[in-house]
């Protein structure tokens, strides 16, 4: 009665190296790969967890992307991580610094080759939002499996620069409440506004050994999509946020290709991404990305319409026209 | 590869939880069994609502773990429309959750009559538990924070979200929680953290609560005559309840809890906690 397919979807594990991960994999239309010697063989996209999110992400919006980019004919797989979700294992008390540091880099890594050779699948892209965002980086630098990376919301700060010096129930409150999250983003910008006016110099709250593995992929040539949510409007002035340290700018400044790192904003939606303007326009951009990179997998069925949703676009920077299907050397 | 220390091989126990879809009327439910050899018991874990489901996954699931380790099987599973569950979150209702719970504990049961089946649920969770019980299924009852009716819920959650939705809008675009409320009260959906709730949804919501038995002053294990455990969480039980700091509480020790639940588990199943 209880089964471990339905539909389009399967529910999977990948047990090798002695970690099991739990996962759902979207079969592609059209095409169910699981050959690995066949020859006409697909781009996956592998979806990692944000922060301590289950592989669903927010309001299941991971569900709803994996069902649309499997529909045009990109399989994809949505895993937990180690003690996140399903899979099992401990994670540390702090989280967020665990994989600031790379934490989840070498597993990642690991089962995305895993991924690749279990399904018969040409490279996978990584798909992270905020933290897995950060992983997928960790990640992709020391696996030529990774053919392209997805990222939202990447970040580049680590969060430790305002509760060092305050009270406990100080930090408490800081990290806790909606005021809290306001006070920080203002403090951290108001921190990187020196760095800001030193041209090129990273602020002192910049994870500097994330950023040198940012470089590393960049340099690689690896194709990357980047998505971001709007400021806070609460944020209020231009003044103040001109005080953030243009990380994207700088790490744009090692592509080798003009066409190679492809930045959306994505307005009417919050840093989940998870309201229906945010998923609609997640999914348009990310498909047309991967239909321009990744051709092959292109199973003829019309990009999704904009469906009356207001989708703006803010600080789109493309640069240059699209190049065909990009395959990564490795290292 | 080098493994790092929180990336343990995993126990053979871990191999005994199995990851399916449950086929019911028009949908399939993603349901996980803890699969135990000669259980002592059985229990039914019915979540929090769609929203909450996520910052309180990890300890559910740590939980569901801690109940297979001390020879208790275990059910979970997400809801209808929400998760890893297939179907619309817009087109559900308060009525068809119920009926998952029911589909669902009567095939725990059928697994095997000979032990005790219990159903445990965490907050909407708890309404859906507690009023499936009182229409007769199960031997025992345990409510983690069940609000008094799903309204109450419905609404601390709409309210929750406001906050951070005015942060994200400039002054004149940002609208107080009466405005969604009267929306909802007149047939219009709502969508709320990436959900969308129907009118229907509201609807139903103000009429279903905990069963007068299990009100206070009511003692509802005479009532019924089947033990219920009904246990108010505070903030110190986060992330499992609203609030909590989001990659800091992920990983708390919620022995505390577990540990008296277990054993009143136990005690009112005359289950010999040595032999577990």
């Amino acid at each position: 009665m209880i089964s471990d397919k339905v539909e389009m979807r399967e529910l999977i594990t990948l047990g090798g190296n002695g970690v099991l991960l739990r996962g759902t994999y979207h079969k592609a239309k059209g095409k169910v790969v699981n050959n690995a010697n066949d020859s006409n063989k697909n781009i996956g996209v592998m979806f990692l967890n944000a922060l301590f999110h289950p592989r669903a992400a927010n309001a299941d919006s991971a569900v709803y992307w994996a069902d649309s980019f499997a529909d045009r004919g990109y399989p994809s797989f949505r895993f937990d991580l180690p003690g996140l979700g399903d899979s099992y294992g401990d994670i540390p008390n702090d989280l967020l610094r665990f994989i600031n540091d790379g934490g989840y880099a070498a597993i990642t890594s690991y089962k995305l080759k895993e991924l690749v050779h279990s399904f018969g699948l040409s490279g996978a892209v990584i798909f992270g939002h905020c933290a897995g965002a950060t992983t997928a980086i960790y990640a992709a630098s020391e696996c030529k499996e990774c053919k392209g990376l997805i990222l939202m919301d990447p970040y580049f700060n680590l969060p430790k620069s305002l509760t060092s010096k305050l009270r406990p129930e100080l930090v408490h409150w800081a990290r806790r409440s909606k005021v809290g999250a306001v006070v920080r983003a203002t403090y951290d910008r108001i921190r990187e506004a020196p760095s800001a006016l030193r041209k090129g110099a990273l602020p002192a709250n910049a994870n500097f050994a994330f950023v040198s593995r940012w470089k590393k992929v960049v340099s690689n040539g690896l194709p990357i999509l980047i998505l971001k949510s709007p400021e806070p409007a609460a944020l209020g002035s231009n003044r103040l946020r001109s005080g953030t340290f243009d990380y994207l700018g700088h790490i744009i400044s090692f592509a080798v290709r003009s066409n190679q790192i492809t930045i959306k904003t994505i307005e009417d939606t919050d840093h989940s991404f998870a309201n229906r303007a945010g998923r609609v326009a997640v999914r348009q951009h990310t498909e047309t990305w991967l239909g321009e990179y990744f051709p092959e997998a292109n199973a003829g069925t019309p990009l999704l319409q904009n469906q009356g949703l207001q989708v703006q676009e803010r600080n789109s920077v493309t640069l240059g026209a699209p190049a065909p299907a990009y395959v990564s050397t490795g290292e | 590869m080098t493994v790092s220390p929180q990336i343990q091989r995993y126990p053979d126990s871990i191999l005994a939880e199995r990851a399916g879809y449950f086929p019911v009327p028009g949908a399939h439910l993603y349901t996980v069994l803890h699969e135990v050899k000669n259980p002592v018991a059985r229990t039914l874990l019915v979540g929090p609502f769609a929203s909450e489901r996520h910052s309180s996954y990890l300890p559910w699931v740590r939980w569901a773990r801690y109940l297979a380790a001390k020879g208790i099987e275990v059910l979970r599973y997400d809801y209808r429309g929400v998760g890893e569950s297939t179907g619309l979150f817009e087109h559900m209702t308060l009525e068809s959750w119920i009926d998952d719970v029911q589909l669902l504990s009567a095939w725990l049961r059928k697994r095997g009559e000979d032990v005790p089946l219990i159903l445990h649920g965490l907050e909407l969770g708890a309404l859906l538990a507690a009023r499936t019980f009182h229409n007769g299924e199960a031997d025992g009852l345990i409510l983690w924070s069940a609000p008094a009716n799903a309204n109450s819920l419905l609404r601390s959650t709409l309210q929750r979200w406001i906050g951070p939705q005015q942060l994200l809008k400039r002054e004149n675009e940002r609208k107080p929680a009466s405005h969604y409320f009267r929306l909802l009260e007149g047939g219009k959906n709502v969508e709320v953290e990436g959900y969308e709730w129907s009118a229907e949804l509201w609807r139903q919501s103000f009429s279903f609560g905990l069963p007068a038995a299990m009100m206070p002053p009511s003692d509802p294990t005479n009532a019924y005559k089947r033990p219920v455990r009904i246990v108010a969480l505070g903030k110190n039980a986060t992330p499992l309840v609203k609030g909590g700091v989001a990659g800091f509480e992920e990983s708390k020790d919620f022995n505390w809890l577990f540990a008296p639940n277990y054993h009143w588990i136990a005690s009112s199943f005359s289950i010999p906690v040595e032999a577990s």
